[in-house]
C-alpha cells in the first residue's frame, strides 16, 4: 500500500525543493512546476478519496516513530471530517496556482511559499499527532505571512505583522492545552486518537484546556470578538492569499473546534456549549451587519466569512448540547458541509474580485456600474457565487445551513435568531450586485476584457461544484455522515 | 585516583591544548594556536562520547560525570570550536590574535567545571575561571568602548563573586560540607538556607545574565569583538544554567526556591524582550534577546527537583540555543551591526536570508525548528512541576519574541532605497561555514531531536 497521505502532504514540498534546486528559475518554469505539483497532489487526494474511510475511528493511518521519549510520532489519518477538507484544500491550491500563473514578481519564491503552504495545510488536516498538528498549524502562518508582505497591496507590512502576531498569540494557548493533555495522558503520548478515545483531562483542567483551545480556534475561525485581524489581512493579501486564507486556513479553526475542543474535552465543551452557541449566534449576526456597511468588495466578502463561520460554530455548539445521536449528526453534518461550501463559494468570490481588481485596480463598489453588459461571464459568475453565499436553495450553502438550522430549531430554538443574518446577507449581496453589475455603465470600464481561458479554468470548476453540492449534496454528505453518526462522546 | 582521571580525559585534553596554544602564541604563530585549539576541541569532544550514560562523580563527589555535564561537553566544545572560527574570521592578522583563541579555550574549561560542579568550591572555581578570561576577552580591542565594557563587566563580576562566596559559607556552615549532595542535611534554620540560595542566584545569575544582574551584558557584548560577544552569549551562559541545575536539584523543595526562580524567570524574559524591542543596534538587540532566552532556560530549572523532563529540556534547549545564537551573531558579522544594514539583505543574498529567517524564527520558537522543540520540553517540564502560570507567561512572551525578531526579518525583504548599493555584506568563507552549519542544524534537529533524549 502506497502511503498516499504522506505523498499528498509532502509532494508540494518536494516540488518546492526541486524548484529551489534548479539553476535558471524563469517564471514559466516556476509556474509550470507549481501547476504540475498541485495537479498531481489533487490527483493523489482523489485516490485517497477512492480508498475511502471507515465509520468510527480513522482510516489510512500512517505511523512512524519520531520522538518516542515523549510519545510523539509522525501519525497521519483521515475520517469524514478531514477528508472533505483535504479535497477542498488540494482543489483550491490547484486553482490558485493556475490563477497565479501571471505573477511575474519573484515568481520562484512565490511558488515555493505557496507549495509550502499546501504541505502545511494538508498536513494540518491529516495529522493525528497533536505535536505534528501544531507544527503544521504554525508553519502555515509563516508561509502566509511572507506571502502577504511579499505580494500584498499598499499596507501589507502592517497587515502582515498584525496577522502573524495576532494568530501566533492565538495559537499559543493551544500549545498549552496540548501540553496539558500530554501530561494528563497515561502513558505520556501525543496521539490524538488516544486523546479522543479516552479524554485525558477532566474537571477544571479539562475546562481550562477547552477554553484555551476554543480561544485559539476562535481566532482562526474567526469569531467575534477576536476577528479583527481578518479584514486587514484579507484586504492587503494578494488574491491567492485571500482565497487560501478564507478557503483553507479559516477551516483550521472550525476543524480544530470539532477535532480538539469537542472531541478531546467533550464534557467541558457541553458545559460551555451555551456560551459558545451565543458567541456563534452573535458572530453570525455581527459579520452580516458589518459586511452591510462595507463598500470595499474584498472587505465585504471577508466579513461574510465571519458570518458563515458563525453558522459552523452554531452547528458544533448545538451538537454538543444534545444527547440524541441523530440530531447531533445532523448538526455536525451541516457544520462540516458548511466548511466545504464556504471554501468553494468564498474561494470563487475572492478569485472574481481579484480578477476585477486586476482589470480595474480598485475594489470600491461605487466606482463600477453596469458591468454585466461589459463583462457578462465575470458578472454572471459573480452573481451565481453571491447567490450561493446568501444561501439560495440549489446552491452550495443551502443544504449545509438548512441542516444547521434544523438541528438548532430542535435543540436550542432561540438560537434561530441567527437566521436573520441570511436576510441581511441577501440585502448586501443584492446591493453589491446592483452597484457593480447593474445600472449605468461607467465610461471608464467600457473596454474591460471579459474572463480569458485561464480565468475560466479557475472559476468554472468552482461554479460547477457549487451547483453540484447545492443540488445533490449526498456524495459529500454520505462521507461526512459516516463519521459523524459514529461519533461517541 | 587513576579511575577518576580516566573520566577527565576531555578536560585534560582541553587543558593541554590551551598550553600548546599559549606556546604557539609566544612564538607569534596564531594559526598554529588556532589549529591546536580546534584539534584539542575535536579530540575532547570525541573523548566525551564514551562517557554518555555514565553517571558517577570523581574526587570524592566534588566533580560530577553525569548526563548534564557530559551533554554540556558535547554542546559547549563544538560551540567553542565555532566561536574560534568566528574569531578567526573577525580578527585574522590582528595583533594578539592567538591569545584570544587561548583565552576562549580557557574560559570553556571553566564552563565545563561549572556544568559538572558537585561542590561549592568547584562552583566558585568555575565562576572565577570563566570570569577572568571573559574580562580579558571583552577588553581585547583596547578602545574606549571595550575598556569601559570590560570595566563594568569586571566590577559587576567582582561584587557578585564576593557576594556568592560570602553566602556560600553559610551553606558550608549549615551543612558541614561543601558538597551539594549534603545540602539536604542542612541545620541552622531558614536564614542559612536563604543566604546560600541568594548567593548562588547572585553569582550564577550574573553569569547567566538574569534580571536584575544583566546590566553588564549589552555593554560587554557591544564593546567586545562580535565573535567574543557570540561566544559569551552562549558558552558561559549555558555553563551557568547547567550549574544552576547541578546546585538546585540537590536543594530540598521545601525551601521554596522554585518559586523564586520562577519569578526571576518571568521578569527576565519579559524585560529582556521589552528592551530588545527598542534596540537598533543588532548586537545589543541580540544581547537583550539572549537575556530573555535565559529566562526560558529557567523554566526547566524550576522543575529540576520535580521531574526528569526538566534536565532533558534544559539540555535540548541548550543545544538549540548554541546553534541559533551563534548563527545569528555570525550573520551580524556578515551584514553589519545596524538594523539598517539588514535592509534588502534577504533580496540581495537569498540563501543567507533564508538561513537568517530560520535562525530567528527558531529563536522565536516557531515549529518545526530546533528552538521550538526545546521550548515545548521546557513548557512541559514547568507545567508538570505545577508552574502553569509561568508557562503562560512564557507563551505570552513568545509573541513579544516574534515581534522582536520580525523587526529584523521585515527590513530584510524591503526594497533598499537606493538600489542594492546599501547592502554591504562581507562574503567570508569562514562566516558562511558557521551560518550554514548552524542554520542546517537548527532546521534538521527540530525534526531529529530524538538523538538528544
Amino acid at each position: 500500500m502506497l502511503p498516499l497521505l504522506s505523498i499528498a502532504v509532502f509532494l508540494p514540498l518536494l516540488g518546492a525543493l526541486i524548484l529551489m534546486m534548479l539553476p535558471h528559475k524563469t517564471a514559466r518554469l516556476a509556474h509550470g512546476i507549481s501547476i504540475a505539483t498541485t495537479g498531481l497532489t489533487f490527483l493523489v487526494t482523489l485516490a485517497i478519496w477512492a480508498r475511502g474511510i471507515e465509520p468510527g475511528g480513522f482510516a489510512q493511518v500512517e505511523e512512524i516513530s519520531w520522538i518516542p521519549a515523549i510519545g510523539a510520532a509522525y501519525r497521519l489519518g483521515i475520517d469524514g471530517l478531514s477528508l472533505p477538507l483535504i479535497l477542498l484544500t488540494s482543489l483550491l491550491f490547484l486553482l490558485s496556482s493556475i490563477y497565479s500563473a501571471r505573477v511575474s514578481e519573484r515568481p520562484a519564491v512565490y511558488v515555493v511559499l505557496m507549495l509550502m503552504l499546501e504541505t502545511a495545510s494538508i498536513g494540518t488536516f491529516a495529522a493525528l499527532d497533536a505535536l505534528l498538528f501544531y507544527v503544521f498549524f504554525e508553519v502555515s502562518l509563516v508561509s502566509m505571512y511572507f506571502m502577504i508582505i511579499g505580494w500584498g497591496y499598499e499596507d501589507r507590512q502592517r497587515a502582515g505583522l498584525m496577522f502573524f502576531l495576532y494568530t501566533l498569540l492565538g495559537s499559543l494557548p493551544l500549545l498549552l492545552a496540548i501540553l496539558g493533555m500530554f501530561l494528563g495522558s497515561d502513558p505520556y503520548t501525543f496521539d490524538m486518537r488516544t486523546w479522543i478515545d479516552t479524554p485525558p483531562l477532566s474537571g477544571l483542567a479539562a475546562m481550562l484546556a477547552m477554553i484555551a483551545m476554543v480561544f485559539t480556534f476562535a481566532v482562526k475561525i474567526p469569531s467575534f470578538p477576536v476577528h479583527t485581524w481578518l479584514p486587514a489581512a484579507h484586504v492587503q493579501a494578494p488574491t491567492v492569499g485571500s482565497v487560501i486564507l478564507a478557503g483553507v486556513m479559516l477551516k483550521f479553526g472550525t476543524y480544530g473546534l470539532v477535532r480538539f475542543a469537542l472531541q478531546m474535552t467533550p464534557e467541558a465543551f457541553r458545559d460551555a456549549g451555551l456560551v459558545i452557541l451565543a458567541f456563534g449566534v452573535f458572530s453570525a449576526l455581527y459579520g452580516a451587519f458589518v459586511a452591510l456597511a462595507q463598500s470595499d468588495l474584498k472587505k465585504l466578502i471577508a466579513y461574510t466569512s465571519v458570518n458563515h463561520m458563525g453558522y459552523v460554530v452554531i452547528g458544533v455548539a448545538v451538537a454538543s448540547l444534545t444527547l440524541d445521536p441523530g440530531l447531533r449528526a445532523v448538526a455536525l453534518d451541516g457544520a462540516t458541509l458548511q466548511m466545504v461550501s464556504h471554501g468553494l463559494v468564498t474561494g470563487a468570490l475572492f478569485f472574481l474580485v481579484g480578477m476585477l481588481q486586476d482589470r480595474a485596480h480598485t475594489r470600491g463598489m461605487d466606482e463600477f456600474g453596469g458591468l454585466l453588459k461589459v463583462v457578462p461571464m465575470l458578472g454572471w459568475a459573480f452573481v451565481i457565487s453571491a447567490f450561493a453565499s446568501l444561501g439560495l436553495p440549489g446552491l452550495a450553502h443551502f443544504p449545509a445551513e438548512f441542516q444547521i438550522f434544523l438541528a438548532t430549531l430542535s435543540i436550542q430554538p432561540w438560537a434561530i435568531v441567527a437566521i436573520l443574518a441570511i436576510v441581511v446577507t441577501a440585502g448586501l449581496y443584492l446591493r453589491a450586485i446592483s452597484r457593480v453589475f447593474m445600472g449605468e455603465t461607467n465610461e471608464k470600464w467600457l473596454k474591460m476584457p471579459d474572463l480569458d481561458r485561464r480565468e475560466l479554468m479557475v472559476v468554472v470548476p468552482l461554479l460547477i461544484l457549487i451547483v453540484l453540492v447545492g443540488v445533490a449534496p449526498s456524495w459529500l454528505l454520505d462521507m461526512i455522515h459516516t463519521t459523524m453518526a459514529a461519533l461517541k462522546f | 585516583m587513576a579511575r577518576d582521571l580516566s573520566y577527565l580525559f576531555p578536560e585534560m585534553t582541553l587543558s593541554m591544548a590551551v598550553v600548546f596554544m599559549l606556546l604557539a602564541e609566544m612564538v607569534r604563530m596564531p594559526r598554529l594556536a588556532l589549529a591546536f585549539g580546534l584539534v584539542g576541541l575535536a579530540l575532547a569532544t570525541g573523548l566525551t562520547l564514551p562517557l554518555l550514560d555514565v553517571n558517577t562523580s570523581v574526587f570524592s563527589g566534588t566533580y560530577r560525570i553525569d548526563d548534564l555535564s557530559t551533554w554540556a561537553k558535547l554542546i559547549l566544545l563544538p560551540g567553542t570550536a565555532f566561536s574560534l572560527v568566528l574569531a578567526r574570521a573577525e580578527l585574522a592578522g590582528k595583533d594578539r590574535e592567538g591569545s584570544v583563541y587561548s583565552l576562549i579555550c580557557l574560559v570553556t574549561l571553566g564552563a565545563l567545571m561549572l556544568s559538572g560542579a558537585g561542590d561549592m568550591m568547584l562552583l566558585v572555581l568555575g565562576v572565577v575561571l570563566t570570569g577572568l578570561g571573559s574580562f580579558a576577552l571583552v577588553a581585547y580591542p583596547r578602545d574606549d568602548a571595550a575598556t569601559e565594557a570590560a570595566m563594568k563587566f569586571l566590577v559587576f563580576g567582582a561584587v557578585t563573586g564576593a557576594v556568592m562566596i560570602y553566602g556560600l559559607t553559610f551553606w558550608f556552615g549549615g551543612a558541614g560540607s561543601t558538597l551539594f549532595s549534603e545540602l539536604g542535611n542542612m541545620r541552622g534554620g531558614s536564614l542559612v538556607m536563604v543566604a546560600g540560595l541568594v548567593a548562588t542566584i547572585v553569582g550564577l545569575g550574573y553569569k547567566a545574565a538574569l534580571v536584575p544582574f544583566h546590566f553588564w551584558a549589552p555593554d560587554a557584548y557591544d564593546g567586545a569583538p562580535i565573535s567574543v560577544a557570540a561566544y559569551l552569549s552562549v558558552i558561559t551562559k549555558i555553563a551557568a544554567i547547567f550549574a544552576f541545575a547541578q546546585v538546585l536539584r540537590d536543594l530540598p523543595l521545601e525551601t521554596g526556591w522554585p518559586l523564586i526562580i520562577a519569578l526571576i524567570s518571568a521578569v527576565t524574559m519579559t524585560l529582556g524582550y521589552l528592551a530588545a524591542l527598542v534596540q537598533t543596534n543588532l548586537v545589543r538587540l541580540l544581547a537583550y534577546s539572549s537575556i530573555a532566552q535565559s529566562g526560558y532556560f529557567l523554566l526547566g530549572i524550576v522543575a529540576v527537583g520535580s521531574n526528569t523532563l526538566a534536565l532533558q529540556s534544559v539540555i535540548v534547549f541548550g543545544a538549540a540555543y548554541v546553534a541559533m545564537n551563534l548563527g545569528a551573531f555570525a550573520m551580524v558579522m556578515v551584514v553589519g551591526r545596524s538594523l539598517d544594514d539588514f535592509k534588502g539583505f534577504g533580496r540581495h543574498m537569498p540563501v543567507a536570508g533564508v538561513a537568517m529567517v530560520i535562525l530567528l524564527l527558531s529563536l522565536a520558537g516557531i515549529p518545526p525548528l530546533f528552538g521550538f522543540v526545546g521550548k515545548v520540553l521546557l513548557f512541559g517540564a514547568a507545567i508538570d512541576a505545577g508552574f502553569t502560570w509561568l508557562a503562560v507567561i512564557a507563551i505570552l512572551n513568545s509573541v513579544l519574541a516574534l515581534a522582536v525578531y520580525l523587526r529584523i526579518i521585515v527590513p530584510m525583504y524591503q526594497q533598499p532605497e537606493d538600489g542594492a548599493a546599501s547592502v554591504t555584506a562581507t562574503k567570508q568563507p569562514l562566516l558562511t561555514l558557521v551560518w550554514v552549519v548552524t542554520a542546517v542544524v537548527t532546521l534538521i534537529m527540530g525534526l531529529a531531536a530524538e538523538v538528544l533524549l
